[in-house]
């Protein structure tokens, strides 16, 4: 790849994709350098201090899914094959024009894909404990850190000075609190959202690299809501069963899950997810040293592949609660093992509160639409 | 004045059923072949019910259910099959603890308290279990689907091991080119089902001490329950009108809206 040469196919891309190409394109052009990531459980306050911009890799649509299976097998999560295959096929702009990709030992699909696209990108992978209470995690964790620094560090020619990694965590922190109150007003009933528009906000903050302004337009989009509220608008009718979602990654080929809640009678008022509660529930302590302050923080994000994963039904059952919730919905990605197995356990929790639960596994493609939409009415009309 | 007469349509993917149903209870039925085109047989299905039994359309409130659905214009009411077949069940056998419905082209067992549904699962994702395995079994076997109940004794069965109902078939032609009997594959096949079905009822939890209901068409298969009760350990029955349960339900779902304004 030439310097900040756009990809050959550009032209036959939409108008989205090719104003998500010329953006980070002119980033790259001032010089910045661009780091993608995968998943929560990268510190990115580490790559916002280098003075680089982290960005979440397009992982979300089934249309690098035939070209990723040149490689990878079939019968493997499609957020790993749709990753990989953005990467293969020059189609996402944030992988395109990286300067470094960073990805953790998370589960056993992904760290073995980060292998093969090491061989096209330059990768970093961090090791990623499995379980998050012991001393010996915790240290790891750190190390990891602390790893990270020194790599982006050396990567890219800079020192990130105790200041930068500091006023970085505030920054995150600022975000993490807007986006908190963003997600809370629907906690209201009926909530001033639907669960489709929060999400939108929700997976698209990540994609807005002038931090200021987009705190800023945050900032605005919630007094928005709450000034259309108190009006008196009411976008969500009160007999709307408020449905949380739980599971995997949920955003772009998987929205149909919350279409098909939504057009059923049912308001999405939460995400406890990777796109929703689970990265911006808890700061970032700003009063201790800051990379052990990172660390002991991303290490406590609830998922499957933590053992126990107690941190996820903490959450859950908070959730439950503070958002009056009618029932759990949970989507899992096919050949998701770690969730698939964790189903059970998170079906005695939710189920022993007396609020009704449904699992539903689906992939990419639309192939399922007709079948989620049937099992997602029956769950809402069971309800009634 | 609030109309009195309703007619549920129960769409499936290869059945269409429908039920007549005034002052609370069913007074008429049918049933025919769904074809390719779900709207035209639900048509036909509505205007012989309503000739037969002298009616008009605007004394009758129509409401639909089943996978074609979504896709009939006349229908003012539309419910998922799932809350259908509890209804219609709980109407045929008020004690029942859950319904185990094996539709064309998916299975599903609801539980059932103090007459509501708590939880259901589906399979839908895969043929195996459902009514789609079956009649491929029956076409490779060269049984009729309704004759079953007279080539098996249960006892008597070859395992079949795919779980994969193309799979399946391919181990049921392996059977037949080495000569096994074809009442034994038969009997393999409704254990196979059996099992998948003691599956979902395992894990939806039921107690002994009331029945589940088997609805739709494969109710009628006196071996297909006798193998799912003996599989589950639990009592299985099933109702004369049992195949009509989603389209019952359906009414019932209907009238409840309609009293509830």
């Amino acid at each position: 790849m030439g310097k900040n040469q756009l990809p050959k196919d550009f032209e036959n891309f939409a108008d989205a994709r090719k104003e998500g190409f010329l953006k980070i394109k002119n980033l790259k052009d001032q010089g910045v350098k661009v780091v993608g990531t995968f998943c929560t459980y990268t510190p990115v306050e580490v790559i916002m201090a280098s003075g680089a911009v982290s960005v979440g890799i397009c992982s979300f649509s089934d249309e690098t899914i035939p070209d990723a299976e040149r490689v990878l097998p079939r019968n493997l999560c499609p957020l790993i094959k749709s990753s990989y295959g953005f990467a293969l096929t020059e189609k996402c702009p944030y992988m395109y024009f990286s300067d470094l990709l960073v990805g953790e030992t998370t589960c056993d699909g992904k760290k073995k894909m980060y292998e093969l696209l090491g061989e096209l990108k330059d990768m970093h992978v961090m090791q990623l404990p499995q379980t998050q209470t012991d001393e010996i995690s915790k240290e790891m964790w750190y190390r990891e850190v602390l790893a990270l620094k020194a790599r982006v560090e050396a990567d890219f020619g800079v020192e990130i000075t105790d200041e930068d990694i500091r006023a970085a965590i505030r920054l995150k922190n600022e975000e993490r609190k807007l986006l908190k109150e963003l997600y809370e007003l629907s906690k209201a009933c009926p909530p001033p959202i639907s669960g489709a528009e929060q999400l939108k906000v929700l997976y698209g903050s990540q994609f807005k690299f002038d931090y200021e302004a987009k705190l800023q337009e945050l900032r605005e989009i919630i007094d928005k809501i709450r000034q259309d509220y108190a009006k008196g608008e009411r976008p969500v009718p009160e007999s709307a069963k408020r449905i949380l979602i739980t599971g995997c990654p949920l955003a772009g080929a998987t929205e149909k899950v919350v279409t098909a809640i939504e057009e059923s009678g049912g308001v999405v008022v939460g995400y406890e997810n990777c796109i929703g509660a689970k990265t911006v529930d808890k700061l970032v302590d700003e009063n201790e040293e800051p990379y052990k302050a990172l660390a002991d923080r991303y290490l406590q994000i609830g998922c499957s592949v933590m053992t126990p994963d107690h941190n996820r039904f903490e959450l859950l059952e908070r959730l439950i609660d503070e958002f009056k919730v009618d029932g759990v919905v949970e989507m899992t990605l096919q050949a998701c093992h770690t969730y698939a197995v964790e189903t059970e356990s998170l079906r005695r929790v939710v189920q022993g509160k007396g609020i009704p639960f449904i699992s539903v596994e689906t992939d990419y493609s639309a192939a399922d639409t007709a079948q989620l939409k049937n099992r997602l009415a029956a769950f809402l009309e069971m309800m009634a | 004045m609030m109309k009195k007469s309703f007619i549920g349509i129960d769409s499936g993917s290869t059945m269409c059923k429908a039920v007549l149903f005034q002052d609370s209870r069913p007074v008429d039925v049918l049933i025919s072949k769904t074809g390719w085109n779900p709207k035209v047989s639900a048509r036909q299905n509505a205007d012989l019910l309503l000739e037969r039994n002298r009616l008009a359309p605007e004394d009758v409130v129509f409401a639909a259910t089943g996978y074609g659905r979504e896709s009939l214009d006349f229908t003012e009411h539309v419910f998922t099959e799932i809350i259908c077949h509890a209804f219609g069940g709980m109407h045929l056998v008020p004690k029942v603890q859950g319904v185990i419905d094996i539709g064309g082209q998916d299975s599903k067992v609801i539980r059932i308290s103090n007459g509501k549904v708590v939880d259901f699962l589906m399979n839908d994702k895969c043929a195996a279990g459902t009514g789609r395995f079956l009649s491929m079994a029956c076409e490779s076997l060269g049984i009729e689907l309704a004759n079953i109940d007279g080539f098996v004794n249960l006892e008597e069965f070859t395992p079949i091991n795919s779980m994969c109902a193309v799979f399946a078939e391919s181990e049921i032609i392996g059977l037949l080119s080495t000569g096994t009997d074809r009442s034994k594959i038969m009997a393999g096949v409704l254990q196979s089902i059996a099992q998948r079905i003691r599956q979902m009822i395992e894990r939806l939890g039921f107690s002994p001490g009331a029945p589940l209901l088997m609805t739709g068409g494969l109710s009628r298969s006196k071996a297909l329950l006798e193998a799912i009760a003996k599989a589950a350990g639990l009592e299985i029955i099933t109702h004369a009108y049992a195949p009509y349960a989603g389209a019952l339900g359906a009414c019932i779902c209907a009238q409840q809206r309609v009293a509830a304004g």
